[in-house]
């Protein structure tokens, strides 16, 4: 296969999210003002129009809102006879004088809501949808779609077989940018459609019993390295997201191009197929401007996007679906064990740094070449660990899914003064010193073996102290294992007579946030020639197993049983308590190596009831 | 005093940009001057913009077209 799939969605959003707030400042609120409605509409036109003149269809997203305007439905129709558009149903723009009529609330988020009224909301919206053109939609969407939510839908109505369902890495980071007052909080789920599972959105299905019945697409492709240290809203495939990073000077933004052309360089990764999508609410194009940017640069954003994804097509190298179609062309092309992949580099920051990131139905994870091949994040979704979210559940806005290792939310390899952080990553020490892989800069390449990928970086050198050694990592991913082989080679030494030490360790803990949970039903243990356990109690505490097979955490709040194993004879399996300060957990082998030997070793997934 | 509004074109705060903070600032006509109700910033536009331009400093590649992805 080579192809690069683009979606591009519009929604004709009534009252666009920002317009009331921020084109409506020193105004009372009126949800209904004739003028923010027409100036919504006008917005979705131009949209429409752009798209069209590109010779694009596009995904009408009707909101709850445009399915009372008149114009708005009649636009939709015949835009699907004269374009060949598809008209579905979003759960954005919800609100509206008939919505806070009948449901007596300004909440928005149909995640956040109690089931009882997500199900009426569904059954009104839908119900409306119906009522205005005579079938139910194939495609719906918001900004996250909960599990239960879409089980409801796909039961209810099933002729719908993708959503949008999540924004990638859109969690505590865009919460802070927005000054800790925009909950939109899921981490953790994959950046390219998938098939998300029964019992949660992020975690794809691992089989037809887990098979959420929809195609799941992401809200925007994101830069996959920007993203996950700054806020997500400023660096995707949304012109305006561009704007609002500053990243654009004297009217050019070619770093928008590099993203979408990096997006189509992911098919080395994906067996020919890689994706885009493009959906831009009204609101980022009203007439008073935005971000600093005036409206003429705004639209202009727009065009000069569309234009180049029209050019891509033109030259062949692009494809514009529905989302009905997509959904279709992504099942008849993807098994549901088949992983995403992707070798992501920076094209911002000018640091060369190097992403893989990696996601199936059992784990998701980053590695950091920068940091010597570290796992810098890790999701078990081999637990498909059902978390309700909405009001009545102990989720209200947090809808992430956990995580092992964040680096960045839970420290990584640097901490300050004490304690450790979250981080998968290797230490090698030879006559008292020591040296953290995290140190040795790298680069890797990608490449596949049957059902395995994997991914080889390139040799680092350590140097010690009257030893140099040069090494290698090697990371296997193998399809449905649900665990990560690691390879470290010595491929030489200074002194091939000598032996150096290895510590091949997991510092993890588990969350969604920056913050610490409780860690005290946490259980560690080590087998080997011994075998022993650990309740977690902040004290400190090791235990070791000589002839060590392996080193096991047992995580009951997220149903996730971690270890790290080996077959390496003469290796000590170990696992260390953290402390109140340092609250994490850290599974490890030791052992030694000489010229030319490896160590092997995997990370290993479980499910734990 | 009468009360501040939005400034022109929504200008936030590059003091608070600068730490992956977006809060738009509001604007005093009297003293002609943008503030942040966050932290401590004031200033013209001038400096505003002034300041925006410096915001990008991290962006070393944001004017390359990149080509190569491997």
């Amino acid at each position: 296969m080579d192809k690069f799939i683009l979606n591009i969605v519009h929604r004709p959003e009534m009252v666009p999210e920002y317009a009331e707030k921020v084109t409506g400042q020193g105004k009372e609120e009126d949800i209904s003002r004739k003028g923010l409605l027409t100036e919504s509409l006008d917005i979705f036109k131009l949209q429409q129009q752009i798209a069209h003149e590109n010779g694009f269809k596009t995904t009408i997203q009707m909101t709850y809102s445009s399915l009372f305007n008149e114009e708005a439905v009649a636009l939709a129709k015949e835009h699907h006879e004269k374009y060949g558009d598809e008209i579905a149903l979003s759960f954005l723009g919800l609100p509206c004088k008939e919505f806070r009529e009948k449901y007596k609330t300004r909440d928005f988020c149909i995640w956040m809501f109690s089931m009882e009224d997500k199900k009426s909301i569904v059954d009104d919206v839908f119900g409306k949808f119906y009522e205005c053109f005579g079938f139910y939609p194939l495609s719906t969407g918001s900004y996250y779609m909960d599990a239960d939510l879409i089980r409801y839908i796909k039961e209810k109505y099933p002729a719908v077989k993708c959503a949008v369902a999540t924004c990638w890495e859109e969690g505590p980071k865009a919460y802070h940018t927005c000054n800790n007052s925009w909950y939109t909080l899921f981490d953790g789920g994959p950046w390219n459609p998938w098939i998300p599972s029964r019992q949660n959105t992020h975690a794809p299905a691992a089989n037809e019993e887990e098979d959420s019945g929809i195609v799941a697409i992401p809200h925007l492709s994101r830069d996959l390295l920007a993203c996950f240290d700054g806020n997500g809203s400023n660096f995707g495939t949304h012109p305006q997201n561009v704007l609002r990073g500053m990243i654009y000077k004297d009217g050019k933004y070619p770093y928008l191009y590099n993203l979408i052309d990096q997006y189509r360089s992911l098919k080395k990764y994906n067996r020919g197929y890689a994706y885009n999508m493009m959906f831009v609410g009204p609101g980022w194009m009203n007439k008073m401007g935005r971000w600093e940017a005036p409206y003429e640069l705004l639209v202009q954003s727009y065009r000069d996007g569309m234009a180049y994804y029209a050019e891509l097509r033109d030259r062949g190298e692009l494809d514009d679906m529905t989302m009905g179609e997509f959904a279709d062309f992504y099942r008849s092309c993807h098994t549901y064990r088949q992983p995403e992949c992707a070798l992501w580099k920076d094209i911002l920051y000018g640091s060369q740094k190097q992403y893989f990131w990696y996601a199936d139905p059992y784990l998701r994870t980053c590695v950091d070449m920068n940091q010597g091949g570290a796992l810098i994040d890790l999701r078990p979704y081999v637990a498909k660990l059902e978390w309700p979210v909405g009001i009545g559940t102990p989720h209200v806005q947090d809808a992430s899914y956990p995580f092992l290792i964040q680096s960045n939310y839970r420290a990584g390899f640097f901490t300050h003064y004490a304690g450790e952080g979250t981080v998968k990553s290797c230490k090698f020490s030879y006559n008292g010193e020591e040296v953290d892989l995290c140190l040795c800069r790298t680069k890797a390449r990608f490449s596949e073996e049957g059902n395995t990928r994997v991914l080889t970086l390139d040799p680092v050198e350590i140097e010690f102290s009257g030893l140099t050694v040069r090494l290698q990592t090697v990371f296997e991913f193998e399809e449905g294992s649900s665990r990560i082989k690691i390879r470290r080679k010595v491929l030489n030494m200074s002194d091939p007579t000598r032996k150096i030490s290895f510590d091949e360790y997991m510092t993890a803990c588990y969350g969604t946030t920056e913050y610490p949970e409780d860690m005290t039903e946490v259980r560690l243990s080590v087998c080997g020639d011994d075998e022993k356990e650990l309740r977690y109690a902040y004290r400190d505490r090791c235990i070791s197993s000589e002839n060590g097979k392996s080193a096991k955490a047992l995580i009951p709040a997220i149903h996730t049983m971690a270890s790290v194993t080996t077959k390496m004879k003469n290796a000590q399996s170990y696992a260390r308590e953290g402390y109140a300060f340092s609250p994490m957990f850290t599974l490890g082998l030791r052992g030694t190596l000489g010229d030319g030997e490896e160590a092997v070793s995997w990370l290993n997934l479980e499910k734990a009831d | 005093m009468a009360q501040s509004g939005k400034g022109r074109l929504n200008y936030r705060c590059p003091s608070c940009f600068m730490r992956d903070l977006d809060i738009d600032m509001f604007y005093d006509k009297e003293k002609k001057e943008y503030y942040c109700i966050r932290c401590a910033f004031t200033g013209s536009e001038e400096d505003v913009l002034r300041l925006n331009e410096t915001a990008r400093f991290r962006y070393k590649n944001m004017l390359d077209r990149i080509t190569d992805f491997d």
